[in-house]
């Protein structure tokens, strides 16, 4: 195709010169030029006879002429015979303008008759002047005419310089052969303005100065000149909003414009295409893109909506989500009337009354009566009621404030109530008086008839737990430290912790077969010597004072253990190695070590309510030892804790409860893992002991914030079933000074025993 | 009813009527009253009326009842609340209060008074934690000092006081044992005689509690710590070989030719805790309160408990009585009181729940002759008399400044209680009809 543009090209060039020609060869014939206009008409008459055989030439020319095939080419509606004739007869509807446009050049023209070298192009150009190629050459035309460039070229050939440059001269120029033109005799003034006078059309004339002649301009071109001043279309008949025709037909053609097969690419599948078909089936699976659903149409036919539907509940709700229904007033009453009943209208004092009110709590309206609606006077509050409403529209707040509406109680993990957890200690009924100074330490009797208590006032006291009576006060010199009853209930003996001593005290409360028991064990003869191992350790002596033993320890005792079996009694310094915790055994009053190392220093111990395993915390971790076995330990508990203070077991023996001089409190279940199955911190100052009740599902912490906790810690059997802890009650009641320094469940009651440092035991029953 | 005027509240007529004897009966006339009085106006009206008759009347305080009901508000707040028309003449019913008039002298013991019996009308007998019974015959006149236990006594009990020559009673120790007295109550004398056991009865294991008698004085039972309940043979005869001499093991100074050793008839079985109370209130029955926190009544023949209420807290003691002997009335480690009817099926919630304590309930007691009464001993320093016909206490005793431990009626009319205070307290004159 490009080619053939090419081509067109040149061709153009070659069309002009033919239009010249035409247009040069028809003024020849039609001389002089007073007549051109009849002469145009009849022009135009013969163009149009020209463009009618210019049909009839066509089919010939397809074939024949090079030229006419170009073009052809190059126009659409050459390329189909069927519309040809329609389409030019369009443009031999154009025809007009067209010719309008001839007949500027003509004016120019005209003038060359004269010339010779113009005449020679024409008479070359002459031998092929033929209509055939009129109708194309008039559309070349119409298509050329904007250029000011392609226009007749001029005579003087000077180019566009100053004229001025050649005032002096004879001359104006040259013409094309390179001959000067020479300056005509200008008309003076006078005789110009007398032949203005004479020729009625003389004001159409213009002198060309650049061609130095005189050019008269014809009606059209006048009108034309007009036209451009009212700056229209300088052509009449132009129509710049026509209709746009589409040339090109979109339906299907018979035949391709291309008869090259259809390329390979286009019947293999694109990998391009894959690919992106691809990305879009893995977004969609994502869900990152969102397959909009074909919308169902809706039905048609009108939509049936609920004619009495508040206005607010529907449609606004739906459109908006921060849609805030307006507050509804209230329905106008009687009182609201300008003419209510008299029952409405407030008497004098009730106004008055109005008055002595809070103004929020006054009426806003208060009834009163016209006679008539014209008597009704203007509003008297409008203008600060819209004040205000302006305020509150300038002052509300723009943006809806977005609240998380999350019920506080859901967030509660779910427990189970405290009703259904009774019975547990909540009130504190009996107070055991005495002491002087702190309790340090109590115990309870296996039967739960009597609790022996220590005191920094250096007494142990046994008390009788259902009325409070102290039954018996041994006096020592030191503060007591522990005092543990022994488990046996047929053996009443008391250890006492104080200092380097341990004391073993016959309580006396036993029957008699039991007392001869005890003081045949007590009897002062019998103590062996002690084995070398533990002789740097322990000394064992006879207590003068009450008739007990006592065992001396090389370093203070901080804690003691009786083993449940009540023959064995640990005791738990703050040594190192082998030497912090030994084993005393009563019936031999024999004292060993344990049979292995311990790592830190111990701070208390535990027998395992019924296995031989023994417990030993020392300031951070708890290990399991069994005692049947030498070596390392079984199991190690590490409780995250900085320092335990006190440990107990539950009585199934797989939970061990861990306090904790933080505050804290863990459970642990040992058979779930060696970290705290729960730690529980409750206390804002140190723990100072916990208890886990024989046979209830209790257990408490104490704590130097003078409270003790109360919890409910039940274990299943059920191995996959997770101990419950419910925290139950804090028992308050101790002086703040000092705190709780120990507490003890009742073996057989739910109650709690506490020991206080304001010298005071307490008996929380249920 | 007529209204009078606006500011004299509205006039009921009432008509008082009462079971009490002639200088206490009013005329049974209809008088109007106003509707807002209350005890304390009725008992001023009541006073007055009887005054304008017998010029030396005394003024004595009066208790009303309405359809057996006792009135504790005002006479209009209590017909809204019962809905009872005020249209009719009311017939009110007026009692003697219950209170008492009187505080006799304390009599004061070496040590805690831990137990009080005042079955007999003839003297009081008291138990003390020095290891003493002691027995008086009136306020601060100990006649007779029972001694022989080692360990505090925490019980007593009169076996058989019918004879007028000598009377038995059992003491119950924290040493294991009870022992049985015999002295001669009339014997008057200035300073107080030294009795010693005619009988120990040895069997418990662990501290002896209560201790109660048979109605004919023939068997004890006794509950302990060691979660039985043993019933014994009071009489001195060793006739089936269960009373052992004890001559050698008792060599002391005293002459204990008399002294003998019983052992245990029965055992009943069956708590879990400590039995803390236990009374003998018919022939073979026996009810008895436990730390178990159930209540139990014993077949004696069987030796099986034919009831148990369960009750939550654990008991120190119970008694039986009320309408038939049959209501059930415990208390213990909390402030209620409570009352059970074990003739009505199907239940075993109490029917009555008296909360006017603070502390721990020591002792409770029916009285021995109405159907209505009885009294609460508790920890916090007070005895409350009870009337089942109102919630609230009929009066509130407070001469102890310590704990109660122990309470008793005695004579019909007086109250009797021992407390860690180390007193017997007598509070007299409480008119019970």
């Amino acid at each position: 195709m490009t080619k053939k543009s090419k081509g067109g090209k040149e061709d153009k060039k070659a069309i002009e010169t033919k239009s010249k020609s035409v247009s040069g060869k028809s003024q020849k014939q039609k001389k002089p030029v007073e007549k051109e206009v009849e002469k145009e008409v009849k022009e135009e008459e013969e163009l149009i006879q020209e463009s009618g055989t210019d049909s009839d030439y066509d089919g010939d020319s397809l074939s024949g002429s090079l030229n006419s095939d170009d073009f052809n080419s190059d126009i659409f509606e050459s390329e189909d015979d069927v519309t040809q004739g329609g389409t030019e007869e369009e443009d031999g509807g154009d025809g007009e303008s067209s010719q309008d446009e001839l007949l500027v050049h003509e004016g120019s023209i005209d003038n060359e008759d004269g010339d010779d070298g113009s005449e020679q192009i024409d008479s070359d150009n002459n031998e092929e002047e033929d209509g055939s190629d009129e109708g194309s050459d008039r559309d070349e035309a119409v298509e050329e005419s904007d250029s000011s460039e392609d226009e007749v070229a001029p005579r003087n050939t000077v180019g566009d310089v100053p004229l001025k440059w050649y005032e002096d001269e004879k001359h104006i120029g040259y013409d094309i052969t390179g001959k000067k033109i020479t300056k005509k005799e200008r008309q003076d003034k006078l005789d110009s303005f007398l032949a203005s006078m004479d020729d009625s059309k003389n004001w159409r004339k213009i002198i060309d100065d650049y061609n130095d002649e005189e050019v008269e301009l014809t009606k059209e071109e006048s009108k034309m000149v007009r036209r451009l001043l009212k700056g229209k279309a300088p052509h009449a008949d132009f129509d710049p909003y026509a209709d746009y025709v589409d040339w090109f037909k979109w339906t299907d053609a018979i035949h391709p414009l291309s008869s090259a097969p259809e390329p390979k690419r286009r019947f293999i599948p694109s990998i391009w295409e894959a690919k992106k078909v691809v990305k879009l089936v893995r977004g969609i699976r994502m869900g990152l893109i969102k397959v909009a659903k074909p919308e169902e149409e809706p039905e048609e036919g009108p939509v049936p909506y609920l004619l009495w539907e508040p206005a607010s509940t529907s449609d606004q709700k739906n459109k908006n989500l921060t849609y805030i229904p307006p507050p509804k007033l209230k329905l106008p009453g009687h009182e609201e009337s300008y003419n209510p009943s008299l029952e409405y209208i407030p008497t004098e004092e009730e106004k008055a009354s109005y008055e002595l009110m809070f103004e929020e709590d006054r009426p806003k309206l208060i009834p009163t009566r016209f006679t008539s609606l014209r008597s009704i006077p203007a509003y008297g509050n409008a203008l600060k009621e819209s004040f205000e409403r302006c305020l509150d529209l300038y002052l509300c707040p723009r943006i809806r404030k977005k609240r998380i509406n999350i019920d506080p109680e859901s967030l509660k993990p779910k427990l189970p109530s405290r009703k259904d957890l009774r019975p547990y200690p909540n009130s504190c009924y009996l107070e055991y008086k005495g002491h002087t100074g702190a309790v340090t330490s109590i115990s309870t009797d296996s039967s739960g008839q009597w609790i022996a208590s220590g005191s920094t006032d250096g007494s142990v006291r046994i008390w009788e737990v259902e009325t409070g009576r102290c039954l018996k006060v041994w006096q020592f010199d030191e503060a007591i430290k522990f005092v543990a009853w022994n488990p046996l209930s047929s053996l009443p003996v008391l250890a006492i912790a104080m200092g380097r001593d341990l004391f073993f005290l016959n309580t006396e409360l036993g029957n008699d077969e039991e007392q001869e028991v005890i003081k045949e064990m007590f009897h002062s003869g019998n103590i062996p010597e002690p084995e070398a191992s533990v002789a740097a350790i322990v000394t064992w002596l006879q207590d003068e004072l009450y008739g007990g033993i006592k065992i001396r320890h090389f370093k203070n005792i901080s804690s003691i253990d009786w083993h449940r079996k009540g023959d064995y009694l640990s005791t738990v310094m703050a040594s190192g190695e082998t030497r912090g915790v030994v084993l005393h055994q009563l019936s031999k009053k024999k004292t060993q070590r344990l049979p292995f190392k311990i790592r830190g220093l111990p701070v208390c111990t535990l027998f395992h309510p019924s296995l031989s395993y023994i417990f030993v915390a020392t300031r951070k971790d708890v290990r399991v030892y069994n005692l049947l076995k030498t070596g390392l330990a079984t199991k190690k508990l590490e409780t995250g804790m900085r320092e335990i203070s006190s440990m107990a077991i539950h009585p199934g023996g797989d939970n061990l409860i861990v306090g904790s001089k933080e505050g804290k409190m863990c459970w642990f279940d040992m058979d779930l893992s060696s970290k705290p199955y729960k730690t529980l911190k409750n206390h804002p100052k140190d723990i100072t002991n916990v208890a886990v009740h024989r046979s209830y599902p209790l257990f408490a912490s104490c704590s130097e914030d003078s409270t003790a906790y109360v919890f409910h810690g039940k274990v299943y059997n059920d191995l996959n079933q997770n101990p419950l802890i419910v925290p139950l009650e804090i028992l308050r009641g101790h002086s703040i000074k000092g705190g709780v320094l120990d507490c003890k469940f009742h073996p057989r009651q739910p109650w709690l025993f506490t020991a206080g440092a304001d010298s005071i035991i307490k008996l929380y029953c249920h | 009813m007529d209204v009078d005027g606006e500011d004299v509240s509205r006039r009921l007529h009432v008509k008082f009527v009462t079971k009490l004897d002639s200088p206490f009966k009013v005329p049974v006339n209809s008088v109007a009253i106003p509707s807002n009085v209350t005890r304390l106006g009725l008992s001023s009206i009541v006073n007055s009326i009887i005054q304008s008759d017998n010029p030396e009347w005394k003024t004595e305080p009066f208790d009303f009842l309405i359809d057996g009901e006792l009135i504790r508000m005002s006479l209009e707040e209590f017909l809204l609340a019962k809905g009872i028309s005020a249209e009719r003449t009311l017939e009110i019913e007026y009692i003697r209060a219950v209170a008492p008039r009187k505080e006799e002298e304390p009599s004061l013991h070496d040590d805690w008074v831990s137990a009080v019996n005042g079955s007999s009308p003839r003297f009081i007998l008291t138990g003390c934690y020095d290891g003493l019974g002691r027995v008086w015959s009136s306020a601060g006149s100990c006649s007779h000092i029972l001694e022989g236990h080692s360990g505090a006594i925490s019980s007593v009990a009169v076996v058989n006081s019918k004879d007028a020559e000598t009377v038995t009673v059992a003491t119950a120790s924290k040493d294991r044992t009870l022992r049985l007295f015999k002295f001669d109550a009339d014997e008057s004398v200035d300073s107080s005689t030294r009795v010693t056991a005619y009988k120990i009865l040895r069997g418990h294991k662990a501290s002896v509690q209560s201790v109660s008698a048979q109605k004919s004085g023939d068997m004890v039972c006794s509950s302990s710590w060691d979660c039985t309940i043993n019933l014994w043979n009071t009489n001195q005869s060793t006739s089936e070989g269960e009373s052992v001499p004890v001559k050698k093991r008792k060599g002391n100074n005293q002459a204990d030719e008399s002294q003998s050793e019983g052992e245990a008839v029965t055992t009943l079985v069956g708590h879990t805790q400590c039995v803390s109370s236990v009374v003998w209130p018919e022939h073979d029955v026996i009810y008895s309160a436990s730390w178990d926190h159930s209540v139990r009544r014993w077949d004696v023949e069987t030796g099986k408990d034919s009831l148990n209420l369960f009750c939550g807290k654990a008991l120190n003691t119970v008694d039986v009585g009320g309408e038939g002997s049959a209501l059930i009335a415990a208390g213990g480690s909390d402030p209620i009181l409570r009352v059970w009817d074990p003739r009505k099926p199907g239940t075993s919630a109490p029917v009555f729940q008296f909360s006017s304590h603070s502390s721990w309930i020591s002792a409770c007691k029916w009285h021995r002759s109405s159907w209505y009464h009885l009294l609460s001993a508790s920890y916090d320093g007070k005895i409350m008399l009870w009337d089942l016909r109102t919630a609230w206490p009929l009066s509130i005793i407070e001469t102890h400044n310590d704990k109660v431990l122990s309470a008793d009626w005695w004579k019909g009319e007086n109250v009797i209680s021992g407390g860690a205070d180390s007193n017997l307290r007598i509070s007299s004159g409480i008119a019970i009809s």
